[in-house]
């Protein structure tokens, strides 16, 4: 690798033409602190950045506090109703828990579909591993016949929007008798291409020559896969995994068009049109959908690479 | 590397599952394109001349391009630089859960937040108006009409990019973790400048997830629809009228034929894109194997 | 190896495709066998409830009836009680009777004819008074009191114990009452009011909508409850849920509610529904069951709020499932289609009519995304048989060929003069000159306020004009009822929107500049009688209370009561539609009166009338319910009977008999409107209440013959068909508030339409 070196203490060469080199403890030190003071710049820029991102956001744990009276006061230039500009109070006048109220007792409904939300998300979730983790390891440390092809056609039905599979989709459902079943949302989810997608990425950045290695060792291949692909690959799983789980705890579209059944809702499809002066039990609603994803976020990502690291050990 | 059947478990459960909930569809979806609507008979590239013609098809691929050209770009640039940065951070994590919950909220009340700001009497106009009157440099303000105006792809293309910066910046951080650690501090002991650092270790190292980020942040152009149609409607303003409108309309008229030959047409355009940057990514990959 | 993993490939993949295309149905027997249903004929009296006895004998008593004992055998005894013509009882709420035929009720006594009565009335926060009757007929006040009770909680609803102890349940608390003494004892509390009480046993079952408590009445202890009753209780007591038990095995419950009648086995995991709500008189939505016997022969006894009562017996000779099911598809639920769905079920037992909706309740699903549902069901086959075509695309659904056509159902009703010609050839395509729907009703859109304003008007110029005299006459005030700019649009659109469309299906820009420059100054002339702060004001105190919907706003007569409710003023001039032949009549009535009434401040100088409006479309009407049927529905013989149904002379009547005051529209049937407007017709005079309604003090004002035949003229009229959400009407509003608070020019906001449906014309 061709690169330009400087070297430290070069101003003093220059200066008197001599060698007398700065104490090495000086320069560890230097570096040191131009490492911390980027460190905090880099820190700033990203604090700054992720307030940023979550300050609209903001508005939700306020106006989930808000009553409607002045949610419609607030707002009242947007629903046409007067002139000037709407106002946000980040925290209300009058705070209520009306909506909150309305949402954990007076809705049953609720809690059986957050439910259905969590059972529906980790069961798709854990079929993904069980069915794109392999794949994508496939894709990854074998070569195939073909394999570029069809690796670009997952990539294409990846991308396909859903207003297209919707009737196909249906149509096959139909005919395995799947259609009104949770099983209907679950099953192509699972099969989905996209964690595969994201988990190649991952996969692909291992060295072949370990795995070279390991098979002359007389490895077995679920040993490589497991002892020394998955621990290496991880960082792709766990993104596969968090950027699974924020994908389908607000699945929209797939429930609707293919569960009849409310009960077997989840809470995307709970909340009612809502008219802009009812935003608060919408706030209500979202506060209640992320408190869940933030625990997720939190524990989740720990948990999912001990779990890594423990299978790498156990095989 | 020698086939051996056990690999073959390995691919199997994926591609028979793939093969039934994808597949299968899109066949159908691609013999639907030579049929007509409604009769089923058989037209041949009728379908595919009507698309062509169709006026708001051209519209409707312009605004996606444009979207996609502008959008994309920007998306994996900040989202790039915002890892690079995050990289070496204490509180990694905790930024990062940040920056991604944008999407972990629900898509309503994400619309109902965007349509409390951004409307023609919202929030964002009474604040840069308050701020035009104290401030005589920005007098000319007047309030936008985000929604009725050309800026309405500006909206769209800001609120693409906040909900999807956090998702972007995990994939590059999976990709960035991947690289050798062992070469960059190598080259750090050398001397190596940043921008050295950057061009000749990270960047190439992290071509595969150039690949991936962009064909993943296409997917989330394709999927922001829901959002905006829900902000403005089927018919939306004419600059953010986009190809998931046009098919969405489509279905509604029961024009899958149209539908259908537009999939088709779209998935060929993507395949070949997919399949040219996956040579292209191949060729790079192996010139720095040899690096 | 290689061979061989490929070789598991393809046997793989062709696995997968024959189980794809080899699941499909197979032939099966036709099992037999279900419960069907016979009216049993009731005594004399009009009866809401009805109690068990455990020998196959029950108590029949109603709010306004005496008790009536009707035995195995089928003979009625009254059991009257003759203290009753003198007691002060004004109205009963509930009550309860126990095996002996001792009976508890509440009610509210006639509190003004008595002093006292009436301050402790007052002052006791309107609660109910208590009287127990024994066996004997004696009747005794009821006064419950004890620690546990607070006074004043209203008990709503009473069960004897088999041995003879009273228990009422309040809004959330179960007690036990002693007849005598009137001690009352609270035993545990509920979720939310108790709906249905049984016993079993030594235990009692008391079921609201939510849960089941099981109360040991010897041990005096709440026992467990079980997860499968609440869930069950929750997802089926919408429509009113009543439970029973067998004498002879108290081991097993059964429920009956609109869905069906259930069995469940007390402790078990299971609810089994034994008939389908459907298929029997359960399945009315129009009743909610109130009680519900199970006898020993295997038969049920249900009884329905509304003196009906039925026997339900297990028939072998029945098909377990209709043979034949007639699917029926709207948007949006129609209390009118459900009707005709169950009345067509009645007339063909062996036909089961699925009545599906679109937009199932309060949720996600908005109207594209109901559409698009419907559109992969029909794309991939499954289509109904009869569609209602409310707030959806008519000329596309034709196009594609989704419809049939219906030239030749209609022929004969339009030869026989049967139906409003024009009303229905209103309804003819340009396209291709064939009809594909009919609307099955009508509203007809009116114009009220005095004669010098608005006679004789004949379009858009002379509204405006007219508005423009009553400014000038009447400088201060609301003339139209306009809070918002939206409310010029929602009074005026339904009359121009049909004329913008020309014969070749393109926009009329300039009709629509000239509605926007007309809007805009209707607008003006509205604002103009008031100033700022007094509009904002107004705009508040809408917006903190009751704000009307569209629908309201579309009565007309709602915006003169309403302002002036509201301390708006009294309008001069309103524009609205008549919803229903004869409570419309009344409401145009009551506002002319309110209108001329003495005590109002306002000085009329000419009478009120009444007529017609025209806006840029002449003789315009509101179509609503338009049924279509579709051409590759399964069962099109019996589409076409329930399409002849939903057009009968039977139809019409059972509906106004028993929803006489519903706001479905006027029927463009001839005969049936005569007769509901006929007011020497007895079995709708009573109805329809062109008597005095005593108890609600609401006396219908009846058309006079004159306008009765104006009414006749007007639907002979009616051919230009207004049909609300559609794309035009949507993007016409939008632009249309945006021209009226000043953003745009008419011009402009015709433009901006344009430029926005020439996208839809386009794809």
């Amino acid at each position: 690798m061709a690169v330009g070196v400087r070297r430290m203490g070069k101003a003093e060469e220059n200066k008197m033409g001599s060698e007398v080199t700065v104490p090495a403890w000086a320069v560890q030190a230097y570096s040191r602190w131009r490492k911390r003071r980027m460190a905090w710049f880099a820190g700033g820029i990203c604090a700054a950045v992720a307030a940023l991102i979550c300050s609209p956001l903001l508005m939700i744990p306020g106006g989930a506090l808000m009553d409607s009276m002045e949610m419609r006061r607030i707002l009242s230039p947007i629903l046409g109703e007067g002139e000037g500009f709407a106002v946000w109070h980040l925290l209300p006048v009058y705070p209520t828990m009306d909506h909150f109220y309305r949402l954990l007792i007076e809705s049953p409904a609720f809690y059986q579909l957050f439910w259905n939300t969590a059972g529906m998300t980790a069961v798709i979730l854990l079929g993904q591993l069980a069915v794109g983790l392999p794949s994508a390891w496939a894709f990854a440390a074998f070569r195939f016949r073909g394999r570029d092809f069809l690796f670009g056609l997952y990539v294409v039905l990846m991308l396909l929007p859903f207003q297209v599979m919707l009737l196909p989709q249906y149509l096959v459902l139909q005919k395995l008798h799947l259609y009104n079943h949770p099983a209907a949302v679950i099953l192509p989810a699972v099969f989905s291409t996209f964690p595969v997608f994201v988990m190649y990425r991952g996969f692909t950045q291992i060295d072949a020559e370990i795995l070279e290695a390991a098979e002359l060792d007389g490895a077995g291949e679920l040993q490589i896969f497991f002892r020394i692909g998955l621990p290496l690959g991880k960082m792709g799983v766990q993104a596969a995994m968090v950027l699974g789980f924020l994908e389908y705890w607000n699945l929209v579209e797939q429930p609707m068009a293919f569960l009849e059944e409310q009960a077997a809702w989840p809470l995307s499809l709970y909340l009612p049109q809502i008219t802009i002066s009812q935003a608060g039990f919408a706030f209500a609603v979202a506060v209640m959908t992320l408190i869940p994803a933030l625990f997720v976020f939190a524990l989740g990502q720990d948990a999912l690479e001990e779990g890594i690291a423990y299978i790498g050990v156990k095989t | 590397m020698r086939w051996r059947s056990k690999r073959l478990l390995f691919l199997l459960p994926g591609v028979s599952g793939v093969l039934l909930f994808y597949l299968l569809p899109f066949l159908e979806v691609v013999r639907r394109s030579f049929l007509k609507s409604g009769s089923g008979a058989f037209v041949g590239i009728d379908n595919y001349r009507a698309v062509f013609e169709n006026g708001a098809f051209v519209l409707a691929v312009r605004n996606t391009f444009l979207y996609m050209a502008v959008g994309v770009p920007l998306l994996m640039g900040i989202s790039l630089v915002l890892s690079m940065l995050l990289r070496n951070l204490l509180f990694r994590r905790r930024l990062v859960s940040a920056m991604l919950l944008p999407m972990a909220v629900p898509a309503a009340v994400m619309v109902l937040t965007l349509q409390i700001l951004i409307d023609r009497q919202g929030v964002v106009n009474g604040v840069l108006t308050k701020v035009s009157e104290q401030i005589a440099a920005f007098s000319a303000f007047s309030a936008i009409d985000y929604f009725n105006t050309e800026w309405a792809l500006v909206v769209v293309v800001c609120s693409f990019l906040w909900k999807n910066t956090g998702y972007m910046i995990i994939l590059w951080l999976a990709g960035l973790a991947a690289l050798p650690k062992e070469v960059e501090e190598a080259a750090q002991v050398d001397g190596a400048n940043r921008w050295q650092n950057w061009h000749y270790i990270i960047r190439p190292g992290l071509s595969g997830s150039f690949f991936t980020i962009g064909m993943l942040s296409v997917l989330q152009i394709f999927k922001s629809y829901r959002e905006v149609w829900m902000v403005a409607g089927s018919y939306p303003q004419e600059h953010i009228y986009f190809l998931q409108h046009l098919l969405q309309n489509w279905y509604l008229k029961l024009e899958f034929d149209r539908m259908a030959a537009l999939t088709v047409i779209l998935s060929l355009v993507l395949l070949a894109v997919c399949l040219c940057l996956q040579n292209k990514l191949d060729s790079c990959e192996k010139r720095e194997k040899n690096f | 190896m290689m061979r061989k993993g490929r070789a598991l490939l393809y046997i793989m993949v062709c696995a997968v495709c024959a189980a794809f295309c080899g699941c499909g149905d197979k032939e099966e027997a036709i099992p037999m066998g279900r419960y069907a249903d016979r009216e049993v004929k009731l005594p004399p009296g009009t009866f809401s409830y009805m109690h068990p006895c455990p020998d196959g004998a029950y108590y029949l008593y109603g709010l306004d009836t005496e008790l009536t004992y009707v035995d195995a055998q089928g003979r009625s005894r009254e059991i009257s009680w003759d203290w009753e013509n003198n007691a002060n009882i004004h109205v009963k709420y509930g009550a309860g009777v126990s095996d002996s035929g001792a009976a508890v009720f509440s009610y509210t006594p006639k509190f003004w004819v008595d002093e006292e009565l009436e301050a402790m009335w007052l002052a006791g926060d309107n609660c109910y008074l208590y009287c127990y009757v024994d066996e004997n007929g004696r009747n005794y006040a009821l006064e419950p009191h004890g620690k546990g009770y607070r006074k004043g909680t209203n008990l709503n609803i009473f069960a004897f114990s088999p041995e003879g102890e009273l228990y009422a349940a309040s809004e959330d608390t179960v007690y036990r009452v002693n007849v005598e003494s009137g001690e009352t004892e609270s035993l545990f509390a509920t979720a939310g009011s108790v709906e249905s009480i049984v016993f079993a046993g030594s235990v009692m079952l008391a079921a609201d909508r939510e849960k089941a408590y099981f109360y040991d009445m010897a041990a005096e202890k709440l026992l467990d409850g079980s997860g499968v009753l609440d869930d069950f209780l929750s997802s089926h007591s919408a429509g009113g849920l009543v439970m029973a038990v067998t004498d002879g095995n108290a081991q097993i419950l059964y429920m009956a509610c609109s869905t069906g009648l259930y069995r469940h086995i007390w402790g078990g995991s299971v609810i089994e529904q034994i008939a389908d709500g459907q298929m029997t008189a359960l399945g009315d939505t129009q009743r909610s069951p109130s009680a519900l016997q199970a006898l020993d022969n295997g038969e049920f006894r249900v009884m329905f709020d509304g003196n009906f009562m039925v026997e339900m017996y297990y028939d072998e000779t029945l098909p377990a499932k209709p043979a034949k099911e007639l699917t029926v598809y709207s948007l949006e639920e129609i209390g009118w289609i459900r009707y005709a769905g169950q009345l067509f079920q009645k007339k063909h037992p062996d036909v089961l009519v699925r009545y599906e909706t679109g937009i199932d309740g309060d949720n996600a699903v908005n109207r594209e995304d109901a559409l698009k549902n419907l559109n992969t069901r029909l794309l991939a086959g499954d289509v109904p048989d009869v569609i209602v075509l409310d707030r959806m695309d008519i000329e596309q659904y034709a196009e594609k060929g989704v419809l049939r056509e219906l030239d030749g159902i209609l022929q004969p009703y339009l030869d026989d003069d049967i139906l409003y010609r024009n009303i229905v050839e209103g309804m003819r395509m340009t396209k291709n000159e064939k009809i594909y729907s009919v609307p099955m009703m009508v509203y007809l859109p009116l114009w009220l306020g005095e004669e010098m304003y608005l006679e004789g008007e004949d379009g858009l110029e002379d509204i405006v004009a007219g508005v423009e005299l009553a400014r000038q006459k009447h400088p201060e005030g609301p003339i139209l009822y306009t809070l918002y700019p939206k409310d010029v649009l929602l009074q005026t659109m339904p009359v121009c929107l049909p004329a913008w469309i020309k014969e070749d299906g393109s926009l009329d820009v300039e009709k629509m500049t000239a509605y926007y420059e007309a809007a805009e100054k209707l607008w003006e002339l509205d604002s103009a009688g008031f100033d700022d702060a007094g509009r904002k004001s107004w705009q508040k105190n809408n917006t903190e209370y009751y704000a009307p919907t569209d629908m309201d706003m579309a009565d007309i007569g709602f915006n003169f009561q309403y302002s002036a409710q509201q301390n708006f003023g009294e309008t001069w001039l309103q524009f609205g539609f008549m919803l229903n032949p004869g409570t419309g009549m009344t409401k145009v009535h009551v506002t002319k009166q309110n209108m001329e009434a003495e005590w109002q401040k306002k000085e009329l100088e000419d009478t009120v009338t009444f007529d017609a409006c025209t806006g840029q479309a002449d003789n315009v009407y509101w179509a609503k319910i338009i049924a279509g049927l579709c051409e590759k529905g399964e069962e099109p013989e019996l589409a076409e009977e329930f399409f002849e149904l939903l057009l009968s002379d039977e139809m019409m009547r059972k509906w106004w008999l028993d929803k006489p005051r519903n706001q479905s529209g006027i029927t463009i049937r001839k005969d049936s409107l005569e007769d509901i407007l006929d007011i020497n017709n007895v079995e709708f005079g009573e109805v329809m209440g062109w008597k005095d309604t005593g108890a609600l003090n609401e006396k219908m004002m009846w058309p006079t013959e004159e306008e009765k035949q104006w009414l006749y003229q007007m639907m002979e009229d009616a051919s230009c068909c207004y049909r609300p959400g559609t794309m035009l009407e949507e993007c016409a509003m939008e632009a249309g508030i945006r021209v009226l608070t000043g953003e745009l020019t008419p011009e402009e906001g015709a433009k901006e339409v344009e430029r926005k449906m020439a996208i839809e014309m386009e794809e």
